[in-house]
């Protein structure tokens, strides 16, 4: 069958038979994969995320009939968010609307496990908006600026 | 009946006095915070009592007194070296696992600790006892104490004030800049002068005393790979000591004249600087259990929560200085929930998946389970992997071991790093010091061998629902989702 494998910055369309691969499966989330060679992959996952053989991968599959729709959706629009890349606290926001940023400036202060991080811009744009307030607890993965 | 203990902490720290309370014969008791409602430290206690937090003295001992608890052990962080903390528990008619406030209080700070271990004779880094403003001086000193110095400021803290002398011939110029910057800084231009130690390694002393005036030492432990003065791995013996073992007797001696000196009793760990020629200088003393003290345990096969409770209760120390040996070489690894693909930073939030390592030397004291959050209150600290191995080579082989067998998926963790650390030239040859991790790049490897990538998609492809099915513009953002 097609599919197209995503990893975050590329895409390749592959032909997978399913049936090419020994797999045993181990405890949940595990399954051991015996290639053609008789080595023997362990692969976990979990969150959306996979283990290789301890190696942490971000890979997915995607049905090729949805790729005009897929690419269409990131096409939209030139804003682009930052999101928190783990929970956090906000601790100071440094930037407001309106303003132009550089590429790693310095957007707002976000505090974990008694560590205070910089969270910082991943281009050159202007602020659209700023989405979370000084005291605001962020989860991973939600907006906090939005540039454009 | 029964006695009690309770343990006034939490994470990996509180399940392993937990277990050594129970195996000790006494009811143990645990605290919790609402946040740590589901943490793992309860499954390990026999009763357990909310406080509102970790740092207040007044909740954990009303939690003792509602338990009817004899006992009180701090674990290490929070409230363990609060002297204050330590005599309102003997105050309350609740013994304090540890040293007297007294001990605690002379001990409390480096300049106090510095002070004591001077009277006692213990070396400290040389340099001068108050400040110096004139050059002469300056010189006399600095020659006494050989170059490299550091000229720190008296009021500083921060590399404010401070500047690295190499030869005489700098002194002037580089005193005259530290003190007008300590003046600009901390508007006092006082400073003083410090053998500069390049290089040090951080090697530490386990101390214990009974209330019998018995003291002993249970050797050393490298701790000198650290990030931002946090330790990272551990390891007994010490790669320096284990090639010369004098010196284990030699700092031994020096961190039992400083805890005579301070009516020191209970656990604690003179930490010590040693420089490129092996002169060791006191540092301070950490009047608690320390993090890494599996590592003693593993190689001189003593339980130390145990002897804890034991000398706390009275009893009088039962192994003499002569007991003591020390066998094979134990490493520790602290897992840490922190990204070393992003500058280390810290990493909450749920674990999907976790598979830890058993088998042969392994010793695993684990505060987390899988499909728990792990909170952005507390520190990052996971669990610690620790390995015993008849010797140095062997105990590595067998951590990399370990840690191929460990997962962590969910939340960003450190087991990489320590896979990349352990093939280092540089740490296999036990050339360690404080620096070493800043001249360690850690690379992040997710490349795939093709025929690695050939069953990881032979997995998504089983995993995935019909197409029909399936949200279309849903499937990416469902994988890169943390």
């Amino acid at each position: 069958m097609k599919r197209i494998l995503l990893t975050p910055d590329t895409e390749k369309e592959i032909d997978i038979d399913p049936s090419s691969a020994e797999r045993h499966a181990l405890e949940t989330g595990t399954t051991l994969v015996l290639d053609k060679s008789g080595r023997v992959h362990k692969i976990t996952h979990g969150g959306g995320r996979l283990l290789v053989n301890g190696k942490e991968v971000q890979l997915s599959l995607a049905d090729p009939r949805n790729r005009r729709r897929n690419a269409n959706a990131g096409n939209d629009s030139g804003r682009r968010d930052v999101k928190a890349a783990m929970p956090g606290k906000v601790i100071k926001v440094l930037v407001e609307p309106g303003q132009t940023v550089e590429a790693a400036a310095g957007l707002l202060i976000l505090e974990a496990m008694k560590m205070q991080n910089e969270v910082r811009s991943p281009g050159p744009g202007t602020v659209a908006a700023v989405r979370v307030a000084v005291g605001d607890t962020v989860a991973s993965g939600q907006v906090l600026v939005t540039l454009e | 009946m029964v006695q009690k203990i309770l343990v006034a902490n939490r994470g990996e720290i509180a399940v392993r006095v937990l277990r050594g309370i129970r195996e000790a014969g006494f009811t143990a008791v645990a605290v919790f915070t609402p946040i740590d409602r589901g943490a793992l430290h309860l499954s390990h206690a026999d009763e357990a009592y909310p406080v509102d937090s970790y740092l207040n003295p007044d909740a954990i001992l009303a939690a003792a007194r509602r338990a009817g608890a004899t006992a009180l052990h701090p674990g290490y962080g929070f409230l363990s070296e609060n002297a204050d903390f330590a005599q309102l528990c003997a105050d309350a008619g609740v013994l304090f696992i540890g040293p007297p406030a007294s001990a605690i209080r002379s001990l409390g700070s480096k300049t106090a600790a510095r002070d004591v271990a001077i009277a006692a004779g213990a070396p400290v880094v040389p340099g001068t006892d108050g400040p110096v403003t004139d050059i002469a001086e300056a010189r006399r000193v600095a020659s006494q104490i050989g170059y490299p110095v550091l000229i720190k400021a008296a009021a500083g803290g921060g590399g404010k004030g401070m500047r690295l002398v190499e030869k005489e011939s700098e002194l002037e110029s580089a005193l005259r800049d530290a003190s007008s910057e300590a003046e600009r800084s901390f508007r006092s231009g006082e400073v003083y002068i410090e053998k500069a130690l390049i290089h040090p390694r951080h090697i530490e002393i386990q101390i214990f005393g009974d209330n019998h005036g018995h003291l002993i030492h249970l050797g050393e432990r490298e701790c000198s790979i650290q990030r931002r003065h946090q330790k990272v791995v551990e390891e007994c013996p010490s790669p320096l000591v284990a090639r010369n073992l004098p010196m284990r007797h030699a700092m031994g001696e020096a961190a039992l004249k400083v805890a005579r000196a301070a009516g020191y009793t209970n656990a604690g760990t003179a930490e010590f600087l040693v420089d490129a020629d092996s002169n060791f200088y006191f540092l301070e003393m950490n009047t608690r259990l320390q993090v890494e003290h599996p590592v003693t345990e593993l190689v001189t096969s003593v339980d130390l929560v145990h002897m804890q409770i034991e000398a706390a209760f009275g009893a009088e120390l039962q192994r003499k200085q002569e007991d003591i040996t020390w066998r094979g070489s134990a490493i520790q690894c602290r897992l840490y929930a922190e990204d070393p693909a992003n500058q280390f930073f810290p990493s909450p939030g749920r674990i999907d998946r976790l598979r830890m390592p058993s088998g042969p030397g392994i010793r695993l004291d684990n505060g987390v389970y899988e499909g728990w959050t792990v909170p952005m209150d507390y520190d990052p600290l996971l669990a610690k992997l620790c390995v015993w191995a008849e010797d140095r080579p062997r105990a590595i082989a067998r951590m990399a071991r370990a840690l191929g067998e460990t997962e962590i998926l969910g939340i960003a963790n450190n087991v990489a790093f320590f896979r990349q650390l352990l093939q280092d030239p540089g740490f296999q040859s036990g050339q360690l010091h404080t620096g070493f991790l800043k001249t360690f790049a850690y690379t992040p490897d997710a490349t795939l061998t093709e025929s690695e990538l050939e069953a990881a998609i032979a997995i998504l492809a089983s995993a995935e629902a019909p197409p029909a099915t399936a949200a279309p513009t849903a499937i990416r953002s469902n994988w890169s989702r943390r």
